[in-house]
């Protein structure tokens, strides 16, 4: 052991630092900016209403059975601005990065998620 | 090609298929991770017997594996194709440009990060397609093919060195045997 590690050059040794530190920086930087989603997905009575993306801000009517639901879209952040149901819970949720709103009466989900059209978009590769 | 070198290649082809098939016999966390362990006798055919010989070693181990587990010219051979050839083309030239800078170790780890970008880049390309994927995964696998590559780089340096010792003892032997019958 102890001879392999002399037998190493300097440029060796410093290849090595520098290749751990680029990668272990590069985990650190994908880690921070992938993890919150990328599209917003609206789903009334489970059938795909809407896709927006997060990066743009809107707000935009969502109709459900007990009138329209206001969905805000503002710093890759969602919530419900305002919602016509007995419990507000949806509205209460507040600002959502990742994961899901629902909202029962309205019968709408408002999922937050990179991965939303994954699953529409079939198979990557089949090998062998 | 002088018949000693072909007979060279045929041994070190053989010693890099044998090492790819226990490899991949070895059970791994990731389906996609391997030791690269035939990297090994890239490396000692490039610094023993230099760039030609490395690359013929290469490629043979690349097209004879793939015809032996049924994936020659599908998506996985493609990706060993690219890796393997890229790599070896990589240590080639780095040997080539300065033999005294980087010992079989630095060799390995450039080996192993050119392995990696070219399949990242040949996945992408070929068949992922979504960035944010490869950025994820890009860095992890170029830290494990990091650790994986010193580890190859140092068994690479420990075989250069006997293998050198053995040839010099040799020769040491075969000028003991002519004295004699002088």
């Amino acid at each position: 052991m102890r001879t392999v590690i002399r037998d190493t050059t300097i440029a060796d040794r410093l290849l090595f630092v520098v290749l751990i530190a680029a990668s272990i920086a590069g985990i650190f930087v994908s880690r921070e900016a992938m993890p919150r989603g990328s599209d917003v997905l609206v789903e009334v009575n489970g059938k795909t209403a809407y896709t927006f993306t997060l990066d743009k801000d809107r707000t935009f009517q969502v109709p459900g059975p007990r009138g329209e639901t206001v969905v805000e879209i503002k710093d890759n952040k969602v919530r419900v601005k305002e919602a016509h149901c007995p419990n507000r819970l949806c509205e209460k949720q507040g600002w959502v990065e990742r994961g899901v709103i629902v909202c029962l009466p309205n019968h709408i989900v408002i999922s937050v998620g990179g991965k939303a059209g994954i699953s529409t978009k079939g198979v990557d590769a089949i090998t062998g | 090609m002088r018949l000693q070198d072909k007979y060279r290649i045929a041994v070190l082809s053989a010693y890099a298929l044998a090492l790819y098939g226990i490899e991949s016999l070895l059970p791994t966390p990731i389906p996609w991770l391997r030791l690269g362990l035939a990297n090994i006798i890239t490396l000692v055919a490039l610094i023993l017997y230099g760039f030609r010989t490395a690359m013929t070693v290469t490629l043979i181990r690349v097209i004879l594996a793939s015809l032996f587990t049924g994936t020659f010219l599908g998506p996985s051979f493609i990706l060993s194709m690219g890796g393997g050839v890229t790599s070896t083309a990589a240590m080639g030239l780095t040997y080539l440009v300065s033999k005294e800078l980087f010992g079989p170790v630095g060799l390995s780890l450039i080996g192993a990060f050119f392995h990696n970008a070219t399949q990242l880049t040949l996945a992408y390309f070929l068949f992922i397609q979504r960035i944010e994927a490869m950025l994820v995964v890009g860095p992890i696998i170029v830290l494990i093919g990091t650790l994986t590559g010193v580890a190859n780089g140092a068994v690479s340096g420990l075989l250069i060195k006997n293998l050198l010792k053995k040839e010099c003892r040799k020769i040491q032997n075969d000028n003991e045997d002519v004295r004699p019958a002088q």
